[in-house]
């Protein structure tokens, strides 16, 4: 692509708003004036309403089901920073992630056991992150095209189930999306100030998320392929030392807790993962997550407009478009780790919701604009709908990490907790369902699948070398069934079973998912002996 | 060796209650117990004494510093110090009557390394800690240890079993330190013939038990199998052998825990053990093992917040014990044995100095289900029931593990984490605001400075 397609961003933004005619007499400017200050009123209310309308999505059976195991393992960890004595010896404070997100729910999780409170401040973060996405949008496309992103991200399923989960990616998509307003307005200015703020603000959007370092790639593709690459230089060293500078806030806060070693541990392991979903998860998921209808409108959009497109729709697409090639090719794939590039996909789909009808040239104004509407209602209704379906969807017997909490998964560790000796230790299959009881059930947990090769497992976990023999030393005394487990693994889920038969398993409760026929058993608690 | 037993004995024995249990129906109702305790575990595992166990633990009457015990006494050098025996182990140790008569040498207590015939005795000054039984010695930190409980008789299991439920160590004044050939005879009632008579539910829970094998069969099935009837002496009763009723309570141990967790434990529970005994050469840890299984079984049941568990062990098993036992009559005591008790109400940590012995256990027993003593022993012994606080609420159960050393969570200092990133989040919040605010009202500045109108964003896409 070359300059001449894309412009020069720091000349176009100082050019009149398009279609500004001008204004001549007092009369004309009253008048233009009032429609101003109509049209402004119907964008903050338009605004208002979406954000209040996603606030309400989210908070919508926000409690209805338990943690699923991520959200355990944060949780866990912010109530072990803010000294919850419940979970100080359960849950280690530093594991895989720098802690930004833990510190600021730590506070809520100082007594007790909580999960609604770290739902409702994950839920406000997304809906800042709402609030920024329009901030994005207007600046690059207007008022009117950033009030229908913002809406389209309000209701987006994507966003509205993943933002009221106790999870990194939330924090992580509002920093990037921080990250990405700061970098538009660098690119409209070309001040270095924005630049620094920019690089200031992605080290903190890579202390919510150590994934966020893909926008680097993204930021670098935009500034590569727009004109005059080596004035751009000062300012990007300026950014790499503030990122550097709020980043190294991480190796300090290990050293400072006395565990400068756990980064390396995980950085290792990390790299070391093997494939966790087949290589086109991301295909096969986030179309239904994100809204066909969205995707439609931004790719068909851009086709539609691909000669009028400019460095607006230049940094967008490099937003979406290097992570998602990125962790393409990454073997180790999650269902919430797209979460930061939603905000850019709802920009370009409100954008080209918003322009493609005016080439339609041969319709009245008008009749473009109720096209527009029309358009603009139908995609919304085609996320709304499907958003409103998965908050108030019942319990199933399946279940998608990072796609909602785990049915039956608190009221098993509620039930451990209540009926099960304090210094119970229980035997799951998966690592998943051992981090929920822990979290709920405040017993130690162990999973079979767990490695014992240390290069094979992530190091917060301990295996357990022989559970038979830990079974029969009476070392274990509860084994833990789980259906979501065992679909995942059904090597692990037979021995699981096979050591509750040969250790005397008697089931002392079930957990179940679903209603009438579609009732199935999902968590299933035996207690062994030798 | 035959010993001569006093008259004293031999009259109690023969005045003993004939009109026993099992002719009586039991009573429909039973009796109440005076105590929360509805349901009342004793196990008796096999040789060991308390030092040999619980020597090198602080708070207890435990193995005296510069112990040496010398191998041919009254010379006191060569000697032999305690050591810690660990993995190795120990041979079976001589403990019958003539050994504990060498051990304790007219009450010198010199003679634990010399008594053995077979030339290990330097295996009795050997000893286990916290390394060894983790479970036992946390059992000890979180309830209640004895540090005199005594064997009740000087000799070693077949007197000792009887001694547990009988209070009373033979029939007569040449009684022989083994089950006699014809048995323990009919007349020695035990502590099931009370219970039975009062209708206190109960039974004799036996590890690997094979009911095929009494006093009567024991010399066709083997050494091994055959010590069944030594460590149940109802074995050796004609009435539990041949009254289907009375024979009915005596189980395998596997029977306890679908008791426990069927709701039909007895009130009261005797247990003896089999391979798990901890009788050496035998691995302690398979005692622990067992004796963990049961009592977690406990405490994980509806029967906890009623419950007791206590288990001792038979005999010293040869063992060095730095306690001169008193002679209470010409039975015994015998050396201390470890004991321990686990309840909901029993004392936290706690370490009982009282002198009890087996008898101790029948005297709760009979205090606590309201039924009259068996013998002389048990009706002078002291009940263990100082060893419970039944004031307090019962405390919940905790599943203790082998953890030997308790490991320390990695120092974390939160503080300074939390305030670190709390900083960054506020400081990055206002470097935004200001740069955000600064831009609003520059950009409003020369909106006004250009045309004099109210500032209007440029912002839209000259695209467009």
């Amino acid at each position: 692509m070359s300059s001449a397609v894309f412009g020069t961003p720091a000349a176009i933004d100082t050019a009149p708003s398009h279609g500004a005619p001008a204004r001549r007499g007092l009369f004309a400017r009253a008048g233009q004036a009032s429609l101003a200050l109509v049209h402004r009123f119907a964008i903050q209310l338009t605004l208002t309403a979406a954000l209040a309308g996603g606030t309400a999505l989210r908070l919508s059976h926000i409690g209805a089901v338990g943690f699923n195991s991520d959200e355990a393992v944060y949780a866990g960890q912010a109530a072990a920073l803010a000294g919850n004595p419940l979970y100080t010896h359960m849950f280690p404070v530093f594991r895989a992630h720098p802690l930004l997100f833990q510190s600021l729910l730590a506070p809520f999780f100082r007594h007790g056991t909580v999960d609604v409170a770290g739902r409702v401040v994950a839920v406000t973060l997304g809906m800042v992150t709402v609030l920024l996405c329009y901030l994005v949008a207007a600046r690059l496309f207007g008022r009117r095209t950033a009030v229908i992103a913002a809406c389209i991200l309000a209701l987006m399923p994507y966003h509205v189930v993943v933002s009221r989960q106790v999870l990194l990616d939330g924090p992580a998509a509002l920093l990037a999306t921080l990250t990405l307003l700061l970098f538009v307005r660098y690119l409209e200015s070309r001040q270095i100030k924005w630049m620094v703020a920019t690089g200031a603000i992605f080290g903190l959007a890579l202390l919510a998320k150590e994934t966020n370092v893909l926008f680097l790639g993204a930021m670098y593709a935009t500034l590569a392929l727009l004109p005059n690459f080596r004035r751009v230089v000062p300012a990007a060293i300026g950014a790499t030392v503030a990122a550097v500078l709020v980043f190294s806030i991480y190796p300090l806060a290990l050293a400072l807790g006395g565990h400068e070693k756990t980064g390396r541990n995980y950085l290792v392991w990390q790299l070391s993962r093997q494939a966790n979903h087949s290589f086109w998860f991301y295909e096969e998921q986030l179309p239904w997550a994100l809204g066909p209808l969205v995707l439609v409108v931004a790719v068909g959009g851009l086709y539609l407009l691909r000669r009028r497109l400019g460095w607006r729709e230049l940094t967008l697409v490099s937003w979406i478009l290097v992570p998602l090639a990125a962790l393409q090719i990454w073997p180790v794939k999650g269902y919430q780790y797209l979460l930061p590039v939603a905000p850019a996909i709802a920009i370009l789909a409100a954008s080209m919701l918003d322009r493609v009808p005016d080439l339609l040239r041969q319709l009245a104004p008008s009749r473009r604009s109720m096209l527009r509407v029309a358009a603009v209602v139908a995609v919304l209704l085609s996320i709304g709908i499907p958003s409103l379906n998965r908050v108030q969807a019942g319990a199933s017997n399946t279940f998608l990490a990072g796609s909602g909490g785990l049915p039956g998964g608190r009221a098993a560790g509620q039930w451990l907790g209540a009926h099960v000796p304090k210094g119970a230790v229980l035997l799951t299959i998966g690592p998943t369902m051992a981090n929920v009881l822990e979290y709920y059930g405040h017993r130690d947990a162990y999973a079979l699948s767990i490695s014992p090769n240390p290069l094979h497992r992530n190091p917060s976990y301990t295996a357990v070398p022989n559970p038979d023999l830990a079974l029969r030393d009476v070392d274990i005394q509860y084994v833990v069934w789980d259906a979501y487990s065992a679909a995942r693994s059904h090597h692990f889920s037979t021995r699981l079973l096979a050591l509750a038969r040969r250790y005397h398993g008697r089931v002392v409760h079930t957990e179940y998912a679903g209603s009438g026929s579609s009732r199935t058993a999902v968590i299933v608690i035996y207690e062994v002996r030798p | 060796m035959n010993r001569p037993r006093t008259i004293a004995a031999a009259v109690v024995a023969a005045f003993a209650p004939l009109a026993l249990a099992a002719a009586a129906p039991a009573h429909a109702a039973g009796h109440d117990p005076k105590t929360p305790i509805k349901h009342f575990v004793f196990l008796l595992q096999e040789n060991h004494t308390f030092d040999n166990y619980f020597g090198t633990r602080a708070g207890v009457d435990g193995i005296p510093p510069n112990v040496c015990m010398p191998v041919k006494p009254p010379a006191p050098k060569p000697c032999i110090r305690p050591f810690h025996i660990g993995a190795q182990g120990s041979t079976d140790l001589d403990h019958n009557l003539d050994a504990f008569d060498r051990q304790y040498d007219h009450g010198k207590m010199d003679g634990f390394v010399a008594s053995d015939a077979q030339g290990q005795g330097k295996l009795a000054m050997g000893y286990y800690d916290r390394r060894d039984l983790p479970y036992y010695w946390r059992v000890a930190d979180n309830y209640v240890l004895f540090d005199h409980f005594f064997s009740s008789a000087t000799a070693g299991s077949p007197v000792n079993h009887l001694f547990s439920v009988a209070a009373r160590g033979g029939i007569g004044p040449n009684v022989s330190d083994a089950v006699p050939a014809n048995g323990w005879g009919n007349r020695i009632p035990t502590i099931f013939d009370r219970l039975q008579a009062a209708g206190v539910s109960w039974k004799f829970y036996v590890q690997n038990y094979d009911p095929r094998i009494t006093y009567r069969t024991r010399a066709q099935a083997g050494p091994d199998r055959s010590s069944q009837v030594i460590w149940v002496p109802l074995l050796a009763m004609n009435r539990f052998i041949d009254n289907p009723q009375l024979a009915s309570h005596i189980v395998d141990a596997s029977q306890y825990y679908q008791d426990v967790a069927n709701g039909t434990l007895p009130s009261v529970s005797f247990i003896v053990p089999a391979g798990d005994s901890e009788h050496p050469p035998g691995r302690v840890q398979s005692g622990e093992t067992f004796v963990r299984a049961l009592v977690t079984e406990l405490q994980r049941s509806r029967y906890w917040p009623s419950s007791a568990f206590l288990w001792s062990y038979d005999d010293w098993g040869g063992f060095y014990d730095h306690v001169k036992p008193p002679q209470v009559d010409s039975e015994g005591y015998g050396f201390r044995v470890p004991a321990l008790l686990v309840s909901p109400y029993a004392r936290r940590g706690y370490v009982d100095h009282t002198t009890f012995d087996f008898t101790s256990v029948l005297k709760f027993i009979e205090q606590n289900w309201s039924v009259p003593p068996l013998a002389s022993r048990d009706a002078r012994a002291t009940s263990i029931a100082n060893a419970f606080n039944f004031s307090m609420k019962p405390r919940p159960a905790v599943l203790l593990d082998r953890t030997a050393v308790p490991p320390s969570a990695p120092k974390v200092h939160r503080a300074p984490v939390l305030a670190i990133y709390l900083a960054s989040i506020g400081l990055m919040t206002v470097l935004v605001a200001v740069l955000l605010l600064t831009d609003r009202r520059s950009r409003r500045r020369r909106a006004a400075a250009s045309d004099g109108q109210p500032p209007s964003r440029q912002l839209v896409s000259a695209d467009r």
